[in-house]
């Protein structure tokens, strides 16, 4: 065999060895019952097909590949963005493990996170003496200046009264009666991670602005000239919230950014390790409710989040995860709308730059065919910048958008010529979206790591926008936002394009009369 | 006198290039090496001209015998394409350094020819000289034929450093070196009644195979393509062909008429751009060829040919007509590709609102002439300032031209095709046409552009009514004093060779009374340079004579 002790070969090699080769095919031909080939490829060619489009669009149980994440993993990722905070899950402990691993492997960084650890005999209780312990270990072992808790689905099913718990497992001493435990039910069967972070950032608004569970009085708002800054669920946070505050100070206007969890997954090695990064003091957001009015970059982000703000007396704006020049003139705009303040030298600058670069370019990304999915909001963001490009999306599909989400994005595609041969898909998955890349063709597909699935099956090749992006590094780093974040989008998409011209041209000797070193 | 100077007298000479000979003997030794007035950005030079004109050779070692900037810069830049051979586009260059100025770099240049042929063994190699060695005195001739000697394979010396003048010329000392080594030292393996040369035309983006599945049609074989796609024995053997056609302009005119003086070739200049241009082309070829001895059915088998494929582009074209007719373009790039294009654009319905006639000879002027009607703006040297005007009129929707230009379109926010070499899309034939026109419709209608010309939402005014308001400004001031309005006119700049302006040739007429072109040049240099100014020279002579302006007695 070809395996031994003395050279070990990996998984990339060692199959490949025609001992292994042969091993297998005996194996398929004498123990596996295979189908003949014709057959498969019979098969493989009718999933192709729009008779099994309709079949697969039929679907009415089954969710294949979805291109959504739970909504515990939306409450981490909102929690984390505050001071000295850890997200305390109350509910299983294996959730807890793939939030945190989920999120290593998007942004390469470890995620403190714990949780209350319940097991069968909680189940069947109820998790009130998980919450008391649970709580009791976190403050005495973690030293948090804020536990932020949420739930999974197996708290949900039984129904544990998270105030209630709270308040009980401050009776008992578990934490101080003034320490601040923010909570949010956030069970994965309803909505998705978008829902999970509305949840919690509204959980903190009101634990802060209503009197802390009943505890303290409630705030009472003395309008400054402060703009708070919710950024969403957004797989590009590090590199988004940076450019933010870039953007922000550029035009002198004060402002909270309400959870910002920029540092917690770019923390340095410098040989400290770093359990919270969170940028948000708790100070400010309970200060957040001074403010003069809140913009959400995620309109689909913060739908509970922003009414409960607004009811507060602030003005609120609800933009929908804005890439390229128009989103960014309207975020821009709102800013300086609402800050009296002008929009600055240095970012007018930015966005003749940009509005250069794109007509630059241009000519390689006009008429090409796209198909996305993603979240809502960023769905919408890459649509609208596609449209100034004049690409034509053709496909926009997204598993957590709804119809409301769907009617939006229809009317932004009727908005432009480029966008009226495009269907969108609310409720949908992966499985569909191979379907739709069948029957309806397109030159790249934009997506998440899981498209590249999509890309091996169909041959459109993938541009990876979205969340989360395992099997590239340190995308996260850079903005998407602000015209400096469209410029990468527009490197990003043109990369692609470039790569798929050289790839067409690069068969030594059959192709490479056009493989050009100018493009 | 060196053997270089010789060679540029040579080239000077040309009479097919009826530039030159509208030239005195004095001008003509001077030659067009259009001195650049220092500081002034200005094109390539001697040494780009040739590499580009001889690079399309596919199968051999292009070697820049010179530092690194000349290769450098120069390597694999261009999108000439290739069916066979990929060395042309492998960087050679001799890379002298400080000791090779020092010492001469002869010898390094010998090792590489040397190691050269050892490791790629290619048909030949093409030594390009350059600045730096031609002022140290390396004598590449004599390498060349020295390595030649002993290696047995033929070493071509390019002798065309930057220094000597611009790319055109160094286009035609490109021709030259080939006609002196190159072409008619290979005899063809066969020949037939149809073959013919191509000449100028080096198959960017491919456009030479948008062409020559209609020519194979036809029984029709390219001898030698010089030099797109081109492979050595082909250009070696090129002597042997019936008839030639003469792409682009006057680039290599040198080598067509030297062919026809030598082998008898006839030769015709022709374009593949634009519908009506390729089926004359066509036409012109089969014509030639039939003179040569061909059979004459050739033409009826053309002319079925050409109808085929004018009905079969119209109607590719016809869905665009459409949407570009009325659409106005604005050309800005020079040569051959001013009027052919014209023609070309025409047919896709769309209007010149003015084109540049930058590098076009006076031929071309007039065949734009012919083309566009007697209000053919056309544009000498065209300013963002005026390209922006042009645009606020609304008198231009489009932009084409080459690469350089590209961005002083975007500046002055106008939608921008390439058309030059470095375009991706070949624009030859009757394909090429329904290509082009696809691109212009693109990108017309690119959404970027509405984008472009929006100031930022936030901005009161936006640069363009800045621009007007100054230009209002200034226009306003100049009515209100006649005396500056009067200095604007005569600070108008006419030779920007020699940098003459209006007043100074007024000023000369006046006092000495000088009666011809000529005189005006002998006194104030203006038109002594690339002569391109020497039509405007002539009408303000016209005007100032008419006007009674010049002393009677010395008028001519």
């Amino acid at each position: 065999m070809p395996q031994n002790a003395d050279n070990v070969l990996d998984h990339f090699n060692l199959f490949r060895q025609p001992e292994y080769k042969e091993m297998f095919e005996n194996k398929k031909k004498n123990f596996e019952n295979p189908i003949a080939d014709a057959e498969l490829e019979r098969v493989r060619e009718w999933t192709k097909t729009e008779e099994y489009r309709e079949k697969n669009f039929a679907r009415e149980a089954l969710t294949v590949n979805p291109a959504k994440a739970c909504q515990p993993l939306g409450a981490v990722f909102a929690a984390v963005g505050f001071e000295s905070t850890i997200p305390f899950v109350h509910g299983s402990q294996g959730c807890v493990a793939y939030y945190r691993s989920h999120f290593s492997r998007h942004f390469k960084e470890p995620t403190s996170c714990v949780s209350s650890s319940m097991t069968e005999d909680a189940a069947v209780f109820g998790g009130l003496n998980n919450m008391i312990d649970g709580l009791a270990n976190t403050y005495n072992m973690y030293k948090p200046k804020m536990i932020a808790v949420s739930t999974t689905c197996m708290a949900e099913v039984i129904g544990d009264d998270l105030n209630a718990f709270i308040k009980t497992s401050k009776e008992k001493g578990s934490v101080p009666q003034e320490f601040d435990v923010p909570f949010a039910h956030t069970p994965a069967f309803v909505g998705s991670h978008i829902t999970g972070y509305d949840n919690v950032m509204k959980g903190v608004i009101e634990h802060f602005w209503d009197g802390k569970a009943g505890t303290a009085p409630k705030l009472e708002r003395v309008p400054n000239e402060k703009i708070n800054f919710l950024g969403g669920f957004d797989g590009y946070t590090v590199g988004n919230l940076r450019e933010v505050k870039r953007i922000f100070n550029s035009m002198g206007v004060e402002y909270t950014i309400l959870g910002d969890n920029s540092d917690v997954w770019d923390t340095p090695t410098d040989g400290e390790f770093r359990m919270y990064d969170g940028g948000t003091t708790l100070e400010e957001a309970a200060n957040a409710i001074h403010a003069k009015a809140t913009i959400s970059m995620q309109q689909y982000c913060t739908e509970k989040t922003l009414p409960v703000i607004a009811a507060h007396g602030q003005e609120t704006v609800a933009l929908n995860h804005p890439i390229g020049v128009k989103g960014t003139d309207e975020f821009l705009m709102a800013i300086s709308r609402i800050s009296g303040k002008p929009v600055s030298a240095e970012l007018t600058k930015e966005r003749g730059r940009l509005v250069d670069a794109m007509a630059d370019s241009a000519a390689h990304i006009h008429g090409k065919k796209f198909a996305i999915y993603g979240d809502p909001d960023l769905c919408l963001g890459l649509t609208s910048f596609l449209l100034e490009l004049g690409a034509e999306p053709t496909t926009i599909l997204s598993t957590n958008g709804g119809k409301a989400w769907q009617e939006k994005t229809e009317k932004l595609l009727a908005s432009s010529p480029f966008g009226k041969n495009c269907h969108v898909y609310a409720g949908k998955d992966l499985w569909h979206m191979r379907s739709l890349l069948f029957t309806d063709p397109v030159d790249f597909l934009i997506g998440n790591t899981y498209g590249k699935y999509l890309e091996r099956d169909t041959g459109t090749p993938l541009i990876r926008i979205g969340f989360p992006i395992f099997d590239r590094h340190h995308y996260h780093r850079y903005p998407v936002w602000g015209y400096q974040g469209g410029m990468n989008v527009l490197v990003w998409i043109l990369d692609k394009i470039f790569d798929e011209i050289d790839r067409n041209t690069n068969v030594v000797a059959k192709s490479d009369y056009s493989f050009d070193i100018i493009r | 006198m060196t053997s270089l100077a010789n060679k540029i007298q040579d080239v000077f000479n040309e009479p097919g290039c009826d530039k030159n000979q509208g030239k005195s003997e004095k001008e003509r030794k001077k030659g067009c090496t259009k001195q650049l007035a220092p500081g002034a950005a200005a094109g390539g030079c001697a040494f780009d001209g040739a590499k580009i004109a001889l690079q399309p050779i596919t199968d051999v070692a292009h070697l820049v015998h010179g530092p690194i900037a000349c290769e450098g810069n120069s390597w694999d830049n261009r999108g000439a394409k290739s069916s066979s051979s990929r060395l042309y586009r492998t960087g050679f260059t001799t890379d002298m350094n400080e000791n090779d100025v020092i010492f001469g770099g002869e010898k390094r240049l010998y090792k590489s020819i040397k190691e050269i042929l050892d490791k790629y063994d290619p048909p030949a190699v093409f030594v390009y000289q350059t600045c730096v060695p031609a002022m140290t005195g390396d004598d590449i001739g004599a390498v060349c034929k020295a390595a030649s000697a002993k290696f047995g394979k033929p070493i071509i010396p390019v002798i065309s450093p930057g220094f000597v003048g611009p790319k055109n010329l160094g286009n035609k000392l490109a021709g030259e070196a080939i006609l002196d080594h190159v072409i008619g030292t290979v005899e063809p393996q066969y020949t037939t009644p149809y073959d013919i040369n191509i000449i100028g035309e080096y198959n960017l983006a491919g456009e030479l195979w948008q062409v020559k599945p209609l020519l194979d049609e036809l029984g029709i074989r390219i001898l030698s393509c010089i030099s797109g796609d081109a492979k050595y024995h082909e250009v070696a053997s090129s002597h042997r062909a019936k008839a030639a056609m003469m792409v682009c302009s006057k680039a290599m005119i040198n080598v067509a008429r030297k062919m026809e003086e030598r082998y008898g070739i006839p030769f015709f200049e022709g374009s593949f751009y634009g519908i009506g241009d390729m089926s004359d082309s066509l036409r012109e070829i089969a014509r030639l060829l039939i003179e040569r001895g061909a059979p004459a059915e050739l033409m009826e088998r053309t002319e079925a040919v050409i109808a085929r494929e004018e009905a079969r582009a119209w109607a590719r074209i016809a869905p665009f007509k459409e949407r570009l007719t009325g659409k106005r373009v604005l050309l800005i790039t020079g040569g051959v590709k001013s009027w052919s294009v014209v023609a070309a654009l025409q047919e896709a319905g769309l209007e010149i609102a003015g084109t540049s006639v930058k590098k076009s000879t006076k031929e071309d002027k007039e065949k734009i002439k012919e083309l566009m009607g007697q209000d053919a703006h056309m544009i000498d040297d065209m300013t963002p300032r005026e390209m922006y005007k042009m645009l606020k009129e609304a008198r231009a929707d489009i932009m084409l031209s080459g690469g350089r230009s590209q961005f002083i379109a975007l500046k002055a926010k106008m939608p921008w095709l390439d058309i030059n070499q470095e375009r991706h899309h070949a624009y030859a034939g009757y394909e090429g046409m329904v290509e082009l026109v696809e691109e212009i419709d693109k990108a017309l209608y690119n959404p970027v552009w509405a984008q472009v010309r929006l100031p930022a939402p936030w901005e009161e005014t936006s640069w363009e009514e800045r621009a007007t308001k100054a230009l209002e400004a200034e226009a306003a001031a100049l009515v209100a004093d006649p005396e500056r309005a009067e200095e604007a006119r005569r600070a108008k700049k006419v030779c920007s060779c020699h940098n003459v302006n209006v007043g100074a040739i007024e000023d000369a007429l006046r006092a000495d009374g000088l009666g011809s072109v000529e005189a005006i040049g002998g006194a104030t240099h203006a038109g002594t340079g690339c002569g391109g100014c020497q039509g405007k020279i002539a009408e303000i002579l016209d005007a100032m004579s008419s006007a009674g302006a010049i002393p009677a007695s010395k008028a001519a």
